[in-house]
């Protein structure tokens, strides 16, 4: 996962070298402050980043690529993208800069799209809410406003329902990230909540006419088997797997809540003590009790423990519970049907 | 110093003429205030214990003996040589001088020397010839010893007005002497230092002294016997002048003391002169007898001054055994002997020249028949003379060595043996040995244990220090039976002769040398029941012995009541337990090691006991395996394997890792604590029989406890195995004994007893671990059962859930175990409450009841409870925040941790619902 989260940052940099090209296409679309409403992904690029997991993702590994396309309106269309190579340790020399730039100067001499307007990933059982994703989303975010990540969900889609999901950070969340401020006042300041770090974006998948046509005429011909993943009934696998995911995150959100307990208490112990030294100290001097900020000046209070990450942890904790009530939710209406069939039948 | 040295020997090095075992105690207190003493001060130069006076005094008059042979023989160079050292030697002793006034032979070297050297000086003509070498230092040295000889000027003048008179006080009675005796001193210059030296040391030196000591012995030893009519006239007019002083002595010896000295002198010249007289006449009596002797005497006598030079002056004796013509008597050998032993433990001393003396002095002793008493003395101190010959406590014996002290040993034994009116024993007081009066029992002092304990210790060091794939260890271990005998005739001697605590630690001596050998003739006794007919003579013979068994248990029960040392029983014990796990009797070996209690206070104990106990550990862990109790193999095993230190626990080898913590003292302190080889517990067969219970029991475990977060762990080690096996990219076909153990694990997680069983009982296993346990088959059919009947449980915990129910016919098929057996094991699941079933009696089956929550159900509950610990520690947060007013959600909180007994509420776990809060 390090060479990943490296490969990400490294993006990121190079993102912000094409960020005049972006720019250009902002002008195109003038889509103002309130950046993206839709984002309208061609079948080409869908398909593109389902092979690339199939080829070379498995497991918990994840794949990643760079989303090209333009902004229209408030509309963003990505139309074309192209996947990050993997590499090992071993070639730790490769450059993934260099490597984009020369991605996408050869794309622009095939007349395609060529602004970079985001990046894609694949999730394990939605489990993407992490720092990795926040701090490369953020450096996208930063240097084209208008760039989403999209996350795409190998798991569900085997079960017959693509997943393909777009976000991008809320504006507070990227202010919190410009000020680099993670200390409990700060957020608090922000008024920033778990649920409000990433805003999803509606996706249309947008086909050419003739797609549609093909795929209208492949579909009469396709036999019916093909969807039957989707009436599955085989729960306990997948339920399992999100439930000990979600109890892992748990068990990470009691130990932030402890460390954070103990900072609290060490803190006013701290300050309680010291007041009233420092007090009587003054007192015995004959001088009058310090006020608040002076001392506070005076002791270091002890290191505020980072909240993004309880913030994280609470995302994620989030998006475990939505798959598993989405996913109960499906399941417990074939349920229901299956019955209803079985009592047809018998 | 090893603690034989301290105990036995030492008191005997100081031994045994009747009149002479307080040597150390006047010297310090008496001597020093009187100048007068001088000649007996260097008469003392074999004590043991001297005053700082004697050892300047001495390293001064080796120095002059040296100048005057070098004098002799015109050798400038040496003289120079050894004039300087002789001046640092006087600047040392300057503290002494101070209080003494500058000793007589002293100013007679300067005094010669110089004269010597202004001689030369003179001899234009000998200086011509003289070579380069010798001419410079003569120059140089008459230099210098003019100006040394400055500052004793009024010394060296009266000197040389009145050589004699200077001289006389002190050395009156050595010109006597010299004059009385020895031809050799006649070419000597009368006055000089150096022949009264070498006088001493040709007049049996123990005399003077002997003489002196008699004074304040006196007192204590009136019953002196009298050995020797001659002395004991001698003595007699010493004693009388003394005896009525000797009443008082008592109470003011220091004061006393000087008195006795000063009429020392007096008495000693006619004692003197005596003793000369019988000596002359004694020789020529014993002249043939002695004759050998002479000659090596005279042989020597050349070389004697060479020697000397080196700073050994004691080494001087060694050659001469008697003069020419002694009569050997019990008092003459062991004066002689004494003299012997008391250059032991000096530096410089030649400790295989001294065993020769010794052996020498017993053959003189065994000819002239004085008596077994005095040659059980002697031995006694070849013995441990030979003990002391390896001044290193790490280095070991040489065979030839070893061979000696073992037949010492034995012929010790067999005059022992050979004359009951013997005593012999270390609390038996010097003056109260009885060595030759044949009337009463003899005595001798001595201790024929602890010469027997340090020679189980050198034979230790022997196999430790041998390496133990060699012929050559093959060879020492043929002694064993040799240390064995011996030790049994000793423990034969000492049942009849010794102390409880002595039986005791000879006993325990045997048991060491018993514990670890499997009694294979008692085993076979076992297999064939008698036959009486059949029996061949053979095995009668062989059967006479007494069964290691019985005499385990004689031995230790003996120890049990009488010993009075913890550490006797306690080595006793774990042997007796040792024995008794060796030879299958699990029960009482078990019994024996919970009624011990030791394994609540071994970690009290020194290391060597605790190696002892950790090897009776794992012998009782083996022992309980060979039983099939993998569970008491497992806990008996697992403190020795789980720290991964086995080897090292069990005394068997030093570890690597540990080599660069430990300093150089620490590794060769724990190089000493090894086990020898072939008392060697197999390391291999330890760790598979650990490992090999460790699947037995974890596997089932683990199938029972698939999705309990709160598993534990039986064996912490069999999982890293397991892991490690995990790990490996390319899995092929077993090789080592751990992989096998990890394959089988494997397969029986499976139910696959079949595979499981081949993988751990096949030829490479056999040839590595099975064959080597005494009843090699019996433990492998008890193994292929235990991995049966263990499958089956693993099978019936893994897949339970997929069944309804199921025949036991089918499963008593597919494991190969009887019916009523797999009747058993499920009836015992299902008390257990592990498994969920019930029996169906009728079509003999098993009905599941699937009232164990399903994965999803347990993964649930396990969120739910650590959901319910997350509200907690969030409102502990809150808490902070609200201050005093968190009161609302304490309550809510207890509300909560009711709540929370709907998780338990099945019992359905008996683990859960113990760890849960």
């Amino acid at each position: 996962m390090a060479s990943r989260k490296e490969g990400t940052g490294s993006t990121a940099t190079s993102s912000s070298s094409t960020a005049g090209a972006a720019g250009k296409g902002k002008g195109k679309g003038g889509s103002g402050d309130s950046a993206v409403k839709q984002v309208q992904i061609d079948g080409l690029v869908v398909l593109k980043i389902i092979k690339h997991y199939q080829e070379e993702g498995q497991g918990t590994e994840v794949v990643q690529g760079v989303l090209l396309g333009l902004v229209v309106e408030d509309r963003l269309e990505i139309t074309n993208c192209f996947p990050f190579p993997q590499h090992t340790e071993d070639d730790a020399d490769f450059d993934e800069v260099q490597y984009q730039m020369e991605m996408m100067r050869s794309l622009r001499h095939v007349n395609i799209d060529h602004l970079h307007v985001g990046w894609y990933q694949s999730t394990y059982y939605g489990s993407f809410v992490t720092r990795a994703l926040l701090d490369s989303q953020f450096s996208y975010q930063h240097a084209i406003e208008e760039s989403v990540v999209l996350i795409y969900d190998p798991i569900k889609t085997a079960q017959g329902s693509l997943s393909l999901k777009a976000y991008r950070l809320t504006p507070k969340l990227m202010e919190v990230c410009k000020e680099k401020d993670f200390s409990p006042e700060a957020l608090k300041k922000a008024n920033i909540t778990f649920e409000y770090m990433f805003e999803e974006v509606p996706i249309v998948i947008k086909n050419s006419h003739l797609i549609n046509v093909l795929m209208w005429e492949l579909e009469k011909k396709s036999a019916v088997a093909d969807k039957h993943e989707l009436l599955s009934l085989a729960s306990s696998n997948h339920l399992g797997k999100n439930l000990q995911l979600l109890m892992d995150r748990v068990d990470e959100m009691s130990q932030d809540i402890v460390k954070y307990n103990t900072y609290m208490r060490n803190t006013s112990k701290q300050q309680q003590q010291k007041h009233q030294q420092e007090n009587m100290q003054r007192q015995s001097r004959g001088e009058p009790p310090l006020p608040e900020e002076d001392l506070s000046k005076l002791f270091k209070p002890p290191q505020p423990p980072a909240r993004m990450d309880s913030l994280l942890i609470a995302g994620q904790i989030n998006t475990y519970c939505q798959n598993i009530k989405e996913f109960t939710a499906q399941n417990l209406g074939k349920l229901f049907m299956a019955q209803a069939l079985q009592e047809y039948n018998n | 110093m090893s603690r034989f040295f301290t105990t036995g020997s030492d008191s005997e090095s100081e031994s045994s003429l009747s009149g002479e075992e307080l040597v150390t105690k006047p010297v310090g207190g008496n001597y020093g205030k009187q100048p007068l003493l001088l000649s007996e001060d260097e008469e003392d130069t074999k004590r043991v214990v001297r005053s700082a006076k004697d050892k300047r005094f001495e390293e001064l008059t080796n120095l002059i003996r040296t100048i005057r042979n070098a004098m002799k023989i015109r050798d400038v160079t040496k003289c120079l040589e050894e004039f300087e050292l002789l001046g640092k030697a006087y600047g040392k002793a300057k503290s002494i001088v101070d209080k003494e006034g500058v000793p007589r032979f002293y100013i007679r070297i300067l005094a010669d020397l110089e004269d010597y050297l202004n001689e030369l000086w003179e001899d234009k003509e000998g200086k011509k010839k003289m070579n380069k070498n010798n001419a410079k230092a003569l120059s140089t040295l008459r230099q210098k010893i003019r100006k040394y000889n400055r500052d004793f000027e009024s010394h060296i003048t009266s000197y040389k007005q009145n050589p004699e008179q200077s001289a006389d006080e002190d050395a009156e009675k050595n010109e006597e002497d010299s004059e009385g005796s020895s031809d050799e001193d006649e070419d000597e210059d009368g006055v000089s230092a150096a022949t009264f030296l070498k006088k001493k040391s040709e007049a049996p030196s123990g005399e003077s002294r002997k003489f002196l000591k008699k004074m304040d012995v006196r007192a204590r030893d009136e019953d002196e016997d009298s050995e020797d009519s001659e002395d004991d006239e001698d003595w007699d007019t010493g004693s009388t002048s003394s005896d009525s002083d000797s009443e008082e002595e008592e109470g003011k010896q220091t004061a006393l003391a000087s008195r006795f000295l000063k009429k020392a002198p007096t008495t000693d010249e006619d004692k003197k002169a005596a003793e000369k007289k019988r000596e002359d006449k004694a020789k020529k009596k014993h002249d043939r007898k002695s004759k050998r002797l002479d000659e090596e005497e005279e042989d020597n006598e050349g070389g004697e001054w060479e020697r000397v030079r080196g700073g050994v002056p004691l080494v001087k004796e060694k050659p001469k055994m008697f003069a020419k013509g002694t009569e050997i008597t019990h008092a003459v050998v062991i004066k002689k002997l004494n003299e012997i032993l008391q250059a032991r433990g000096k530096k410089g001393t030649d400790r295989a020249a001294q065993i020769e003396l010794l052996q020498l002095l017993v053959q003189i002793a065994a000819e002239n028949n004085l008596g077994e008493g005095v040659i059980v003395k002697i031995k006694f101190n070849i013995i441990a003379s030979l003990y002391d010959y390896n001044p290193n406590l790490a280095t070991y014996m040489k065979p030839e060595m070893w061979g000696k002290c073992l037949d010492c040993i034995n012929e010790l034994m067999d005059i022992l043996f050979a004359n009951p009116n013997i005593f012999v024993g270390e609390n038996i007081l010097e003056e109260s040995e009885n060595l030759h009066n044949a009337d009463q029992p003899l005595r001798v002092r001595g201790c024929i244990l602890t010469l027997v304990e340090r020679m189980d210790e050198e034979f230790t060091k022997i196999m430790q220090n041998t390496d133990p794939h060699s012929q050559e260890y093959v060879e020492h271990l043929k002694d064993e039976a040799q240390v064995c005998a011996i030790i049994e005739r000793v423990q034969r001697y000492l049942e009849e002769k010794g102390t409880t605590e002595e039986v005791c630690r000879i006993y325990l001596l045997r048991i060491l040398h018993t514990y670890y050998k499997f009694d294979y003739k008692a085993h076979q006794r076992q297999l064939t029941p008698p036959e009486g007919s059949s029996k061949s003579e053979q095995d009668q013979a062989e059967n006479e012995g007494e069964d290691s068994a019985v005499l385990m248990e004689r031995l230790c029960k003996y120890i049990y009541a009488k010993d009075r040392t913890d550490r006797i029983r306690t080595c006793a014990i774990l042997c007796h337990i040792y024995h008794h796990a060796l030879h299958s009797r699990w029960y009482q070996a078990r019994d024996l090691m919970l009624m011990s209690h030791l394994q609540d206070n071994i970690q009290h104990a020194d290391p060597p006991v605790q190696i002892l106990y950790n090897r009776t550990m794992v012998q009782l862990g083996i022992c309980a395996f060979r039983q099939g109790l993998t569970k008491d193999a497992h806990n008996a095993l697992l403190d020795i394997q789980s720290s991964g230190r086995a080897k090292e626990l069990l005394g068997q080898g030093l570890l690597l890792r540990s080599l660069q913590e430990r300093n150089q003292e620490q590794e060769k302190v724990e190089r000493r604590r090894q086990v020898p080889f072939h008392l060697h517990i197999n390391l291999e067969l330890l760790e598979c029989v650990y490992l090999v219970s460790a699947m037995l029991l974890e596997i089932p475990y683990m199938a029972a406890h698939e999705s309990d977060a709160r598993r534990r762990m039986i064996s912490k080690q069999f999982h890293h195995q397991l892991r490690v096996g995990e790990r490996q990219p390319l899995l092929g076909p077993p090789e080592s004994m751990r992989e096998h153990v990890v394959a089988a694990s494997k397969a029986m997680k499976m139910g696959d007893w079949k595979t499981c069983h081949s993988f751990i009982i096949n030829e490479k296993m056999n040839g590595k671990v099975w064959d080597l346990f005494p009843e090699a088959d019996k433990v492998r059919t008890m193994l292929v059962r235990k991995i049966q009947e263990e499958s089956l449980r693993t099978y019936l915990f893994t897949y339970s859930s997929v069944y309804d129910s199921i025949s036991m016919e089918t499963l008593s098929d597919m494991f190969e175990l009887d019916l009523p057996t797999v009747h058993s094991i499920i009836s015992k699941m299902i008390i257990n409450e592990e498994l969920m079933a019930s029996l169906d009696q009728p079509t003999q089956t098993v009905v599941m009841h699937r009232t164990e929550p399903t994965a999803q159900q347990n993964l649930a509950l396990q969120l739910a409870e650590k959901l319910g610990s997350l509200v907690e520690n969030n409102e502990r947060v809150f808490d902070h925040k609200q201050g005093t007013y968190g009161g609302y959600f304490r309550d809510q909180k207890d509300g909560y941790r009711k709540n929370e007994g709907y998780m338990r509420r099945g019992g359905y776990r008996q683990q859960q619902s113990q760890t849960a809060y």
